[in-house]
């Protein structure tokens, strides 16, 4: 994807709240134009220069790589009845480097509306999978994507991002902002025959988290865990639907807000799919299996002082129904902070697969790959006035609606 | 009173001279004219001395004097300024503002101040003549009272007159937050009194709060006090509580060479990024807001006593509609005279008392006429604004209409 691009989309971005306002001026209720809502930039950029062991297409085994990066803009308003708010979120993500499609490489990522109080919320668009429970400390989200993502059957496979993002509706209730229960229904994004193009719901199914209070997950021992239940309703000639059951859990093994130590564990196993056999990209994503990763990361961060953070992420997924389709991989992740929200980075990958698993993807049994780069992360609020839920007044003492 | 007018060009002179002096921070030995020059600017019955405390403030209370105890706790309250406003406050016993302490002059205060929450608080006792130790700076006199810990206060009640307590950590959060209340001390004779016999007495807390930058702090600062509790609980991570964790150095040489050896203050736009300043949306007398303020009620003939205390940081300008009034104390003084107003200022951590007699029967507004602060988030009417109420205004043929206005 060409950065002009990526900027023009970021500025059709910023020009979405006109456009909403317009909206809004031939809407049956007037609305107050003067009421202005609270305005929410996030945004990730991702370069790095990687060098793999094989060479891409183009003929050199080195590449530029800005995938991952995202801009994000969220729009909120505090409701009539107190303690509601309305959202509306929109944000792109750059994807994998398909030069070939550079139409491709920049995904709508989050475009829903959320409905919020206290005790639920109701979300319906575009928006990140249901399944996730947790990032893994590796230096993109769709790194180690078979291992730590419940994979979507109805992708192609061109671009990993198409397991991260899905058209969702759900509602979410909660227990004292700490526990919370996830309903959803969604339509996986589908780039795989036979079913490319459809948009029709293919996947439903519940999530149970737990969440420690978001500034004290440094000394909390436990501040995640999560497990769910999921259905892809795969047609029957591609194996018959499958049933996912997934898991995981965030350790901290030394809580502490200078030298912490976690351990990241999750499962993902999905069976009831009949694949015989696997051939091609999609076949991977459907047919029964078990994914396991795990992480350990070691963050050291003083406050006012540069910190620096190392992480090893390894996964292990097998095929209940196939031999010698077995892969495992490895990721070695450093970063160094040089400035708030900018870190230098590195990450060296491999990965191993069994001969049915590499002859079904088309890609080498081994396989290695080294990046050095920068990210920056920030989060930026305009016309502040709706607070977080989740803040340690609202979790530890009388909830206040906002 | 300094009388201008009596000034000729040779004592103006000595004056700007005496007030160079004091600029330049430099102690000078006083000359033989001084005392003269002052007896002329000043009323010859001026006592320079008279600041001086009437009990020495380090001394312990003797056997037989009186003593007030009183238990002061800090939690976290749920606070209402007007309906469907409600924060998070720092609240001492659970009200905002903190109850008033009330005792006579040269008697005993003996403050039993527990901290039940993970930020760090003290108790500055604001204009009261006492030791050092008891003063309530963090770090300066005392180590800041942190969680689940009792700090004990004990103090003379000196000098008489309207004063106030509030927390001095963090003071730009911890004070709109609602760590503030009334200290007044009764003098033993009043003169207040003797000129002016009012028969009622209020006391109007004046404040403002940015309720956003109130509960994004809040948050901040209970998260740094979770985890130094967490800290405190374990001897290796005591270890890492030090100076470049914390922001605090033994002396200014240790900090400078912090900075040098590559610590960052979090003052550096590397970490503050633009500031981020109060920019308060709500305005209250005693913590509420207009028309949630209590009425000021007078009757025809009467002289109350009004006590304004400026727990805010700006200059509020207290104005009473169809009255004038005499201001009789500043900062807990009597003034050498009543000076007569209808508007007065009121500066940050200043008190100012005034006396108003009932003359003119009806409902008046009183409020603060920089009006900007008549709002609730920026909607007119509100804010720091009461109304002087006369309770037989219907005796003088007065209709008081029954109505709250919310909006004009």
């Amino acid at each position: 994807m060409k950065p002009t691009s990526f900027m023009a989309s970021a500025i059709m971005l910023l020009v979405l709240p006109f456009y909403a306002q317009a909206q809004g001026r031939i809407s049956p209720i007037p609305e107050n134009p003067s009421t202005a809502p609270q305005i929410e930039l996030d945004g990730t950029g991702i370069a790095t220069l990687a060098f793999q062991n094989r060479k891409s297409t183009s003929g050199s085994a080195t590449q530029f790589d800005f995938s991952d990066s995202s801009l994000m803009l969220g729009i909120s308003q505090r409701l009539l009845k107190s303690g509601a708010v309305g959202s509306f979120v929109a944000g792109v993500t750059t994807t994998d480097q398909t030069e070939s499609s550079s139409a491709t490489s920049l995904l709508l990522s989050q475009l829903y509306l959320d409905y919020q109080n206290r005790s639920m919320d109701a979300y319906l668009g575009r928006n990140g999978v249901q399944t996730k429970l947790f990032d893994f400390p590796t230096l993109r989200g769709s790194d180690l994507n078979e291992f730590v993502n419940v994979l979507d059957p109805f992708s192609n496979g061109v671009i990993t991002d198409e397991s991260r993002y899905s058209d969702t509706a759900g509602i979410q209730w909660n227990h004292k902002l700490h526990y919370f229960m996830d309903l959803h229904l969604q339509h996986l994004l589908t780039t795989a025959a036979p079913y490319a193009g459809q948009t029709g719901i293919n996947s439903y199914g519940v999530t149970l988290k737990y969440e420690a209070a978001p500034e004290l997950t440094a000394i909390s021992k436990v501040p995640f865990w999560g497990a769910g239940y999921e259905r892809q309703t795969i047609g029957t000639a591609q194996g018959g639907a499958s049933n996912i059951l997934y898991g995981g859990i965030i350790y901290n093994i030394v809580p502490s807000p200078i030298n912490r130590l976690d351990l990241r564990l999750q499962d993902i196993y999905s069976f009831s799919n009949g694949l015989s056999s696997i051939s091609s990209v999609p076949d991977t994503f459907r047919a029964a299996s078990n994914s396991v990763a795990a992480s350990l990361r070691f963050l050291h961060q003083v406050q006012g002082m540069p910190g620096y953070e190392i992480a090893l992420t390894g996964g292990y997924r097998s095929y209940n129904n196939f031999t010698h389709a077995n892969t495992y991989a490895l990721a070695l992740t450093g970063t160094k902070r040089l400035g708030v929200g900018f870190d230098l980075i590195t990450q060296y990958t491999f990965q191993h697969r069994e001969s049915l698993y590499a002859s079904a993807l088309g890609v080498p049994k081994d396989e290695s790959r080294i990046e050095l780069g920068f990210v920056f992360n920030f989060e930026n609020t305009f016309n502040p006035h709706i607070g977080p839920r989740r803040t340690l007044q609202n979790l530890q003492h009388q909830y206040i609606p906002e | 009173m300094c009388d201008e007018t009596r000034i000729d060009r040779r004592k103006f002179l000595g004056f700007a001279g005496f007030a160079g002096g004091a600029l330049s921070l430099e102690p000078k030995a006083g000359s033989a004219q001084e005392p003269t020059e002052r007896s002329v600017i000043w009323n010859s019955n001026f006592d320079p001395e008279s600041l001086d405390p009437k009990w020495n403030p380090r001394a312990l209370p003797e056997k037989g004097e009186t003593i007030h105890e009183f238990d002061i706790d800090l939690v976290i309250a749920e606070h209402e300024i007007v309906p469907r406003i409600v924060f998070h406050a720092y609240a001492y016993n659970g009200v905002v503002p903190g109850p008033e302490l009330r005792v006579r002059e040269g008697e005993w205060i003996k403050v039993n101040f527990t901290n039940k929450t993970h930020d760090l608080h003290t108790i500055h006792w604001h204009g009261i003549d006492l030791a050092c130790e008891m003063d309530g700076v963090p770090l300066g006199t005392q180590y800041p009272v942190m969680y689940n810990q009792t700090f004990q206060y004990l103090f003379r009640a000196q000098p008489s007159g309207t004063h106030w307590y509030h927390c001095h950590n963090m003071t730009p959060l911890h004070i709109q937050a609602g760590m503030y209340g009334p200290l007044i001390i009764e003098p033993i004779n009043d003169p207040v009194l003797q000129a002016f016999p009012y028969s009622r007495d209020y006391t109007l807390v004046l404040s403002e709060i940015d309720t956003d930058y109130v509960r994004d702090q809040m948050n901040a600062m209970l998260q740094m006090g979770e985890v130094m509790d967490y800290m405190n609980g374990s001897p290796t991570l005591m270890k890492e509580m030090s100076g470049k964790m914390m922001g605090w150095f033994v002396n200014k040489e240790a900090f400078v060479k912090a900075v040098k050896d590559g610590w960052t203050p979090p003052y550096d736009p590397s970490i503050a990024g633009p500031p981020r300043l109060p920019n308060p949306n709500f305005f209250m007398i005693n913590g509420k807001s207009y028309p949630m303020t209590e009425p000021i009620m007078i009757k025809s003939g009467e002289f109350i006593r009004v006590r304004f205390i400026n727990a805010g940081a700006a200059t509020r300008f207290m104005h009473l509609h169809g009255h004038d009034f005499w201001v009789v104390c500043e900062d807990g003084a009597p003034l050498a005279s009543p000076i007569r107003h209808n508007t007065v200022a009121v500066h940050p951590s200043n008190t100012v008392d005034i006396i108003i007699h009932g003359t003119n029967p009806g409902m008046w507004h009183f409020h603060d006429h920089s009006e900007i602060s008549d709002t609730n988030n920026g909607s007119f009417p509100g804010g720091m604004m009461t109304m002087l109420m006369y309770e037989d205004a219907a005796k003088y043929g007065v209709h008081v209409p029954d109505i709250i206005a919310v909006n004009s």
